[in-house]
């Protein structure tokens, strides 16, 4: 899931200040999840942006929509028959579902609501932990499903720093030694032997340095 | 001034546990009243949800209250609890724009005193108005007043 926060409505009032027309879109997927950018997240907002311009004696005009998928044409198309009555659409989507937004509608100002964060898991609830750094070489079967180029503060392949005490990370003792739970799991799985491999450097090309990524499938494509 | 005479508009949500007489208790304070008062039973306090107290700022509330039980005694162990953080997270959000946080306040009702819906209400009513018209209320009437003008 893709992490999102809500930016400071200080923020929010500077982006909108030159609209009287604002269609909220939020999103109900991965933003939902982590309540930030779903129906209830929308309606916040909104109501908080209505108030305010109250208060303000400001005209200003909220509308409130939410779609499944903010990142898919066929979700999107459903803003069609609405975008063109208001002057700029405030988006509760991650940075991809503003983009998306944006691309399919290129003459209306779509701004972001949130700050995208990270891609994780929802620990409990309220708790959303960062595991994925979308590296593009996942090797989670050798670490037994704990990703140390995440989860360890030193992103190390090949064995732990030295540095935990107990078993927690030296920069941040709430995080605990990801290479303590590899070791830990791996043992209690009897596969231990998956460390006698010498980890090559990660593979950096495949996240960073070529530009935005792409993932072209041609039994997908009409 | 209390709050009934300075004319402020309430808003109660509240746990029907706490009185199962609530619906028949409640009907006298509402013809009283009319629209400056507004009941909204819950099945829990745990219930409320941050929007439910935007809505009813936006609507024209001057002051929210949720009532719960008494700590501890939830029928749903935890519910109000809940309440109690659902009631923090809103007050932050409504100081970003300049709302004063007191027009949010939680009361937990007391396990020695157990009191129906209607005695809750009016001994608010009767309470020192710590605070005036919601600016939102008040710029509500400007606008239909300023729209009238015009019409």
């Amino acid at each position: 899931m893709i992490t999102a926060e809500r930016k400071p409505l200080k923020e929010i009032k500077e982006m909108i200040a030159p609209y009287q027309k604002v269609l909220v879109v939020g999103c109900g997927t991965c933003v939902a999840e982590c309540a930030s950018g779903g129906e209830k997240e929308v309606g916040l907002l909104a109501s908080a942006l209505r108030m305010d311009a109250k208060m303000a004696g400001k005209k200003l005009e909220v509308k409130e929509m939410t779609l499944d998928r903010q990142c898919v044409y066929e979700f999107i198309d459903r803003l069609t028959d609405v975008i063109g009555e208001y002057d700029v659409v405030l988006s509760l989507g991650c940075g991809a579902g503003v983009q998306a937004v944006a691309e399919v509608f290129p003459k209306v100002h779509i701004v972001p609501a949130l700050n995208t964060t990270f891609i994780g898991e929802t620990k409990e609830a309220g708790l959303w932990v960062e595991n994925c750094r979308a590296c593009g070489d996942c090797k989670l079967g050798f670490f037994a499903a704990v990703c140390p180029i995440t989860r360890c503060a030193k992103g190390l392949l090949n064995g732990p720093c030295g540095g935990s005490r107990t078993d927690r990370c030296e920069v941040d003792p709430d995080v605990p030694c990801a290479w303590q739970l590899i070791i830990a799991r791996l043992d209690e799985m009897g596969r231990l032997d998956l460390l006698r491999k010498v980890q090559p450097p990660a593979d950096w090309s495949k996240q960073q340095g070529k530009g935005p990524r792409k993932i072209y499938r041609k039994d997908q494509r009409t | 001034m209390d709050q009934k005479s300075a004319g402020l508009n309430l808003t109660i949500f509240f746990c029907q546990q706490l009185d199962p007489d609530q619906d028949v208790n409640r009907r006298a304070l509402e013809r009283e009243l009319g629209k400056r008062i507004r009941f909204f039973p819950l099945p829990c306090s745990g219930r409320i949800d941050p929007l439910h107290l935007m809505r009813a700022l936006e609507s024209g509330a001057d002051k929210v209250y949720l009532v719960t039980c008494p700590e501890g005694t939830c029928r749903y162990h935890e519910g109000n609890l809940r309440a109690q953080k659902r009631i923090a997270f809103t007050q932050e959000l409504i100081e970003e724009i300049g709302i004063e946080r007191e027009r949010l306040e939680l009361i937990i009702t007391s396990a020695g005193n157990p009191l129906t819906i209607d005695e809750i209400a009016r001994a608010l009513l009767n309470r020192e108005a710590s605070v005036g018209p919601s600016p939102v209320r008040v710029s509500m009437s400007e606008t239909i007043h300023h729209e009238g003008a015009k019409a």
